[in-house]
């Protein structure tokens, strides 16, 4: 059964930890040679299913498997998978080139081979010249380099990448966001990154798997995660989005806010119950007179490329992307086309994401939330 | 840059007492051993020092097999200790501390009441039909006091380096490939090497230095340097032969620690304690 190109399969794997339930009947397939991403806000189980991949997580249930062959109680030093740790762990006692030869020395290799793959490695990862530098005076975009270098030396045929640009400034995680995708391309391994940076996911991925509660919510290109949401969680996490209740009246036609709108989905019962998600940027302003629906506008921040505002329409706050200014308590249009509603089953999700009401007064959100309490 | 006039009025008082207890003391050692008793400058004190050729290596020696068991026992428990949950690890901890609530005193003469003719060691044997051994005042009961007393100055150094090696480390050699093996060669043992240093000058200096432990445990039959000054300075009354054996045991003690100093600041990326 080796036919599908899956290079590492996870079967219902469960992982408890203290009776907590982190990943709950979680199955994934990886194809070889993908950039995978697995996204998820923090305590999803995205790093406990990376974990479970390189050997340092047995799980309590499930399969692991490797090329098809089963890989659950194998060591993590005999799996042909290397992992770049969140905060490097480079060894501090090594330079830079015994910390790249680790994985050579423990296999013995002779010096000659050692030097000359090393040298290989510091060009692939822009760091030649630093064989004898001290790792605690690099910056951290060299000590990154540093770690790559030292994981893909041993020619894995899956590196893992723990958040690995997490602790770089914004500029530099930029470029190295282009470096790892130009080495993945380079090496023709695969890859599977750990993010919970939705904009690195969708510039960096082949496949994005979106996790939540130790559940995975969608997996696809980050074209479908994006303009087919699944659930109001997964439209919620990746990018804004407005999610409002509607009816699917019938194939191709969602009434919302009491006004029947066309749209591309159907498949759905006749006046079933929907999640309807209309992104901020696909929404026209237009005056109040020849738009589909109109509201009162509540606020306007400036974001360089676009002025983000927030609508009220009939005490539902919706944000919309434009580049004209509009000013707070002015009334305006929307204008909606077809294909910028994209229509959800009901979820769990449903009713908690998707509404900006609370969105411009955080502080009344946290007062309330005490209150709560 | 000087020393602003608040650094040096906050600093007197510490130079004041390194002067007084600790560099005036030191002149003084230096003064006896090259004096006679009527205070004429000599070397003889020098020279009478080879009659005690055979107490410095008979010191040393002890000392070396005392130092080697104390971190055969204490690397592994240093380790395991580290790597228990943080309560385990205070628990351990007062365990390794407890003896040292006693006085070195008491703690000597329990193992002499462990170790002697009558003691209950020999009861014990003496119950089971067996001939008492001879345990006092052999070179092993000596020994046996120094890794027994000074064992948490070895345990403690190399538990707090240990402790703080991260465990993404051990994870990450893990990762490259390292069986167990290899993991504690090539990252822990290099990592906690200060700490093994620090702990053999911790133990190594004290036990050369010993005088109480070969008295009560050697049954006065094992004489070491500490003996060898202690007897000159309370019974003769050689204070400058007495301060010239302090002085070699001084130069020796400082030599050892040059050496053991060689092996944590040579290469680069060495950590300091």
């Amino acid at each position: 059964m080796k036919e599908n190109n899956n290079i590492i399969e996870l079967k219902n794997i469960v992982v408890e930890f203290d009776g907590e339930r982190v990943l709950d009947n979680l199955s994934l397939a990886i194809k070889d040679k993908e950039f995978v991403t697995l996204l998820g806000p923090s305590g999803c189980g995205k790093t406990t299913t990376l974990r479970i991949i390189a050997g340092f997580i047995e799980p309590q249930a499930g399969d692991v498997l490797f090329l098809g062959d089963k890989i659950n109680g194998v060591p993590p030093y005999k799996r042909s998978v290397n992992t770049i740790f969140q905060r490097y762990a480079l060894f501090p006692h090594y330079n830079v080139f015994e910390n790249i030869a680790f994985g050579l020395r423990v296999k013995k290799t002779p010096e000659a081979e050692v030097k000359k793959q090393v040298s290989e490695m510091l060009k692939l990862v822009n760091l030649e010249g630093f064989e004898k530098r001290n790792v605690s005076k690099l910056s951290g975009g060299q000590q990154q380099r540093v770690a790559i270098a030292r994981a893909v030396i041993n020619k894995p045929k899956v590196l893992l990448l723990d958040e690995p640009l997490a602790a770089l400034d914004l500029k530099l995680r930029k470029d190295m966001q282009n470096e790892l995708k130009n080495i993945q391309k380079k090496l023709g391994i695969t890859f599977i990154f750990v993010t919970h940076d939705q904009e690195e996911a969708l510039s960096m991925s082949d496949t994005i798997v979106v996790m939540n509660e130790g559940k995975i919510q969608q997996i696809g290109t980050p074209q479908d995660i994006y303009n087919e949401p699944k659930n109001a969680f997964v439209a919620d996490f990746i990018g804004e989005s407005n999610i409002i209740d509607g009816v699917m009246v019938k194939d191709f036609v969602v009434k919302l806010d009491g006004r029947e709108f066309s749209c591309f989905d159907s498949g759905f019962e006749e006046n079933e119950e929907v999640d309807v998600v209309i992104r901020p940027e696909d929404v026209d302003i237009v005056p109040p007179m020849q738009g589909m629906l109109e509201g009162e506008v509540t606020s306007l921040t400036f974001k360089g490329v676009h002025y983000e505002i927030i609508v009220d329409i009939e005490g539902f706050k919706w944000m919309i992307q434009t580049t004209d200014e509009h000013k707070v308590g002015e009334t305006v249009g929307l204008y909606i086309e077809p294909d910028a509603i994209h229509i959800m089953k009901k979820s769990e999700y449903s009713g908690k994401y998707g509404d900006y009401s609370s969105y411009s007064d955080e502080i009344d959100m946290l007062n309330e939330l005490e209150e709560d309490e | 840059m000087k020393p602003s006039l608040l650094n040096r009025i906050i600093n007197a008082p510490y130079i004041l007492w390194s002067a007084i207890f600790i560099v005036i003391p030191l002149f003084i050692v230096v003064y006896y051993a090259f004096t006679d008793a009527n205070g004429a400058l000599t070397l003889h004190n020098i020279f009478e020092l080879k009659e005690y050729k055979h107490t410095f290596l008979i010191s040393i020696w002890y000392s070396v097999i005392a130092t080697v068991i104390t971190l055969i026992i204490s690397y592994p428990f240093a380790y395991i200790m580290s790597r228990k949950s943080v309560n385990k690890q205070q628990m351990m901890m007062m365990l390794v501390m407890l003896p040292m609530w006693m006085n070195l005193l008491i703690r000597t003469y329990s193992w002499m009441n462990i170790l002697e003719k009558t003691g209950i060691i020999n009861t014990l044997l003496g119950y089971m039909g067996l001939s008492p051994l001879k345990l006092i005042g052999t070179p092993g009961a000596v020994i046996l006091g120094m890794v027994y007393n000074y064992v948490p100055y070895m345990i403690l150094p190399i538990y707090s380096v240990m402790s703080k090696i991260e465990p993404s480390l051990l994870e990450a050699a893990e990762d490259l490939g390292s069986n167990g093996f290899m993991k504690l060669k090539k990252v822990i043992f290099p990592l906690s090497l200060p700490g093994v240093v620090s702990g053999i000058t911790m133990v190594f200096v004290p036990s050369v230095s010993t005088f109480y432990i070969s008295q009560k445990l050697g049954g006065g039959k094992i004489m070491l340097i500490g003996d060898a000054i202690e007897r000159q300075i309370q019974t003769s009354y050689n204070y400058n032969l007495g301060a010239s054996l302090s002085l070699i045991l001084m130069i020796l003690i400082l030599i050892s620690m040059a050496i053991m100093n060689r092996f944590t600041s040579s290469e680069d990326g060495g950590i300091i304690v």
